[in-house]
């Protein structure tokens, strides 16, 4: 009895070593690149150069951080990431809004105002998610020409929005999926229209997949390059395209520290958004949105 | 359909069509338009502008008898597969141990979930240090005693492919771990419970239980990353820039530099249509299986 | 409906907090981004705001200039075109043909500048009888860069042709130093099969099979001797190569790890960098040749068409600039290129650019002035992406000079 006893405590105790283990492990291998970035924008150059990569800095400096923000030079304009940064905050902040209104929207019709064709309809917004974007970059250019918004950020909002529409609307119509009809009956024998039904009920209920919608268009817009450097330039450009500015350098020396540096501060935001909001997002999952 | 809400009597049926049409309308064009756009190119000899011929076939002959889209085509098979295997399996494997009641569960999920907030753009450099035997893992192990310790996959015409993987499930285990959690905290803990009183250890649990009970999350992380590895494009770019040689070439990057590096535009419209057919072929019949089960649900 | 509403309410908002072009300024797209780059290109623009313009800078880095085509690409389908654009090997003779350019004509000829620039580059200046472009610099790519102390040391003499080269190589791998500092990069390992190409076949076999694509050429035992040629110097490059930076590798040849890099003259730059002086710390010497080649790269810019006054001039105050002989002398000692011009002083030059523009004379008058094929000079583009894949391709795998050349020929038709 008491031997069976302690072999459970020691079976337990390995258990919770393996797991401990291997999570700890895991944990060490994600964390390598993002180590790598941090180290390296703290040394100076001529550490890096000396063949240090890994290693953690001699001595510390803040420099390259300064450089990255404030003053590194795009071409001839010196300012660092900061009026690029700011650029990407006004793309992303209304694109995601409304690509997470209009996804809500789409999934709330599509699933509780079903019409002739609505599944084909929600079928087919679905495998634009799947579009490979490098084909849409010419006859889009073409689109954005001609509603004169080529070369803008509300051109890059647009463009976000449209596609962002398709992934938004699969979230939310697959949560409003499992909201029971029977509450949209009793809503509407009250009284209440397409629009209170709406607001009133669905919108409050679908505060965990809001928080998944805004996360995933958050990163995804964010983290664009291909947009970015297709349909804006000099000053309109956003943070992704002014990284890609001051690290891809040709004919030149390469600032790693600098670099490294930049990507971090272009990070920084998304990093944010999901060490603080993560917990929100497996919640949002939890909460429905599963259901491919 | 015959079960949805009898409205169209009160408010008229025009309204919530009304209101989803702009929407409608921008992804018809964004996405349907454009895709036709660009299957009229690849049956045109356009090369660094769109020409608006017809040559037939003629641009996809001469996509199949490019070696470096065999390349491609073959890579984004070891690719996909691989990636898929690796990351359900090692997202699973997170989610199980992380619903283990550990400690510090919220900083553990932020360190796997957080690649996932970051851009190949920003994180290529760094992971080509890592992968790179003269300055990273290589070098540190060298270093730390283990001289004869080997890892230079990255240089080999062979192998550099699966540096590719490696990177790619770095950025998206935590994502699988995520929707795997998810599906693990929406089962009622009481039939482990009940299935621990009748003897059975947990691994055989999870396998022979809970496992088959994640299903549905299976099928979403599945399709997203299905959708995140079609669409490899700018890790390729960062990573190997489709070297060594031509050996991590993917189609989204032969596409890519068909049509603006090289100036050959139908080649590289040819190469998108047959990616198109590709995702079709997967997508279309799933599409069809769910939204058929999401009618009958509802 | 809301959706569109708000769409449109912060279109306009945003709209109106981004300037309108303003007057007198002229927006160019470049893919200089490095920090003597930068400094070169103020050089012209300092010039230009000498006129009243201001520059407005739209640079984009990233893949040799692949990224700054791409959106200048996107731009024109959007119909809404920079002023003026660094047009890249075929990329200019394209828009021009395309109409997209302005024509040049007349500056060219009230300011002397047709002959003021080598012939042999007229093909990227000038399409259908217009010009088309104003180049600024001119690069040589087949040059190489040798450390002088591991020379002397090891008595090594500068090589007049590819074997000798193999020989003092193999002699310096024995002794323990990295003979030939290059990379597995697929530009690089280019750079060097041209450079040998040029070398063994001479110009003329290089235009034949190179520029021309004739097929006879291109199969011929010249090209699979040049293959295995670049089979050997794959044994004399040393380990771990992969992804290594051309800048790391000059940096090899500078601390004496390596003793020789073939590579354009924006390497020399990075000797400069350090302190170390052409002549006694480091050589600069061609690539061995049996004739004088030179293999040139330049950087031009075009003028797109517009209907607005202003743009206009500060387009020609632009091409003014670029083309002010003073200009060019600046800016390419910054750059660490020579002049386009052929009629501007060197004398301030270091002794690398000196011999360079010597060079280029020679190189004039003996037709043997040649086109880069890596930096897309001397094929359109679909052609060097041939080259590119199976050269590179051959490099990294164990790939028969016969199968090589065979791959080469079956891509160049399939590219046709």
């Amino acid at each position: 009895m008491s031997t069976d006893l302690v072999s459970r405590q020691c079976y337990r105790l390995l258990g919770r070593l393996v797991i401990y283990g291997g999570l700890v492990v895991l944990a060490a291998f994600y964390l390598m690149p993002l180590w790598v970035m941090a180290v390296t924008s703290l040394k100076s150059l001529d550490e890096i150069y000396g063949g240090s990569f890994i290693d953690f800095p001699k001595l510390v400096t803040f420099d390259a951080w300064a450089k990255a923000w404030g003053t590194a030079c795009i071409g001839t304009v010196c300012d660092g990431l900061k009026p690029y940064f700011l650029n990407s905050i006004l793309m992303v902040v209304p694109a995601v809004i409304l690509s997470t209104a209009a996804g809500a929207m789409n999934g709330y019709i599509l699933s509780k105002w079903r019409f002739r064709g609505a599944n084909i309809v929600f079928g087919l917004l679905l495998f634009g998610c799947f579009l490979p974007f490098q084909v849409v970059l010419l006859p889009m250019a073409q689109l954005l020409g001609r509603l004169g918004i080529a070369g803008t950020i509300p051109g890059l909002i647009f463009v976000h929005t449209v596609y962002g529409i398709t992934f938004t609307t699969m979230f939310f119509r697959n949560y409003f999926v499992t909201i029971p009809d029977e509450l949209i009956k009793a809503a509407l024998i009250d009284g209440a229209g397409f629009f209170r039904i709406f607001f009133s009920i669905m919108l409050p209920a679908a505060l965990p997949i809001i928080v998944v919608s805004c996360i995933w268009q958050f990163t995804q817009i964010w983290n664009d390059f291909l947009f970015g450097v297709s349909f804006t330039s000099g000053e309109a450009s956003p943070i992704t395209v002014a990284l890609n500015n001051i690290v891809n350098v040709t004919m030149g020396r390469k600032q790693y520290n600098v670099d490294m540096a930049a990507a971090m501060i272009a990070a920084m935001p998304t990093l944010v958004v999901y060490v603080v909001a993560g917990r929100y997002f497996v919640r949002g999952l939890t909460a429905g949105s599963v259901k491919g | 359909m015959s079960r949805s809400i009898p409205v169209k009597d009160r408010i008229g049926h025009f309204l919530p069509k009304l209101v989803l049409s702009p929407s409608l309308v921008f992804v018809f064009v964004g996405v349907y338009i454009f895709i036709a756009w660009t299957i009229w190119i690849s049956l045109s000899s356009s090369r660094m502008l769109p020409k608006y011929d017809f040559v037939g076939l003629a641009q996809y002959v001469r996509l199949w008898s490019t070696p470096r889209w065999h390349t491609a085509v073959e890579n984004l098979f070891i690719f996909t597969s691989l990636f898929l295997i690796v990351t359900i399996l090692l997202g699973l494997f997170l989610a199980i141990l992380l619903d283990q009641k550990v400690r510090a569960e919220g900083l553990l999920r932020a360190i796997y979930l957080y690649p996932m907030a970051l851009s190949f753009i920003v994180t290529g450099t760094a992971w080509k240090w890592i992968l790179n035997p003269s300055l990273g893992i290589q070098e540190v192990v060298n270093n730390l005693g283990w001289e004869s310790f080997a890892f230079d996959w990255i240089t080999s015409p062979t192998f550099a492919i699966y540096c590719v993987v490696i990177a790619a499930v770095w950025q998206s285990t935590g994502f699988a771990m995520a929707i795997f959690l998810a599906g693990l905290r929406g089962i009622d803990s009481s039939i482990i419970k009940a299935a621990q009183i009748e003897g059975a250890g947990l691994p055989r649990i999870y396998a022979s239980i809970i496992v088959p009970m994640l299903r549905p999350a299976f099928l979403s992380v599945v399709v997203l990353l299905s959708y995140i590895s079609i669409k490899s494009f700018d890790l390729v770019l960062a990573l190997t820039n489709g070297g060594p040689g031509s050996s991590t070439e993917m189609p989204s990057t032969f596409m890519f530099t068909s049509t603006f590096r090289r100036d050959q535009m139908g080649v590289g419209a040819a190469s998108a249509v047959m990616m198109l057919m590709t995702v079709a072929a997967i997508i279309v019949p799933y599409l069809y299986s769910e939204l058929k089960e999401g009618g009958h649900e509802h | 409906m809301k959706f569109k509403n708000i769409l449109l309410a912060t279109t306009v908002a945003l709209s109106m907090s981004i300037p309108a072009f303003a007057e007198s300024e002229v927006e160019g797209i470049h893919h200089w981004v490095a920090e003597s780059e930068v400094e070169a290109l103020k050089v012209i623009i300092d010039n230009l705001s000498k006129e009243g313009f201001t520059w407005k800078d739209s640079a984009v880095g990233g893949m040799s200039g692949g990224n700054a085509t791409q959106a200048l690409r996107t731009r024109l389908a959007a119909g809404n075109p920079p002023a003026t654009m660094q047009l890249l090997g075929f990329e200019g003779i394209n828009w021009a043909k395309e109409g997209a350019l302005q024509s040049l004509n007349d500056l060219y000829t009230e300011n002397g500048w047709v002959d003021a620039v080598p012939p042999q580059i007229e093909r990227f200046l000038k399409a259908d009888g217009n010009y088309f472009s104003v180049p600024i610099n001119m690069h040589r790519q087949n040059w190489i860069w040798a450390n002088k102390a591991v020379f002397d040391e090891y008595d090594i003499a500068i090589p007049k042709t590819w074997n000798e080269l193999i020989v003092s190589a193999k002699k310096l791998k024995k002794a323990g130093v990295t003979p030939i500092a290059l990379s597995d990069e697929n530009w690089q390992v280019l750079e060097m099969f041209e450079a040998i190409v040029a070398g063994q076949g001479g110009a003329d076999f290089y235009k034949t099979a190179i520029v021309g694509l004739d097929e006879e050429a291109l199969k011929s035992d010249t090209m699979i001797k040049a293959f295995d040629t670049l089979r050997e110097i794959k044994g004399l490059v040393g380990e771990n190569i992969t992804g290594r930076d051309w800048a790391v590798a000059t940096s090899m040849v500078a601390s004496g790890e390596a003793a020789i890099q073939l590579m354009g003259d924006w390497a020399k730059g990075e000797f400069l960098a350090k302190g170390m002086r052409p002549g006694e710390d480091f050589l600069c010497f061609p690539a061995p040749s049996k004739t004088p080649n030179f293999t040139f790269i330049i950087d031009a810019f075009g003028m797109f068409k517009t209907d607005d006054a202003n743009v206009k001039a500060g387009q020609v105050a632009w091409a003014k600039a670029i083309m002010d002989p003073e200009v060019q002398a600046q800016f390419n000692m910054i750059k660490g290129s020579i002049p386009a011009r052929v009629d501007v002083s060197v004398e301030n030059f270091d002794a690398c650019a000196q011999q360079g523009y010597a060079d280029r004379e020679h190189a004039i008058e003996e037709g043997t002035l040649i086109p880069g094929l890596t930096e897309g000079f001397a094929v359109s583009p679909e052609f060097a992406g041939v080259f590119s894949d199976v050269v590179a391709q051959f490099f990294v795998t164990e790939m028969s000079s016969e199968d090589a050349v065979i791959a080469l020929v079956a891509g160049i038709n399939n590219a046709r």
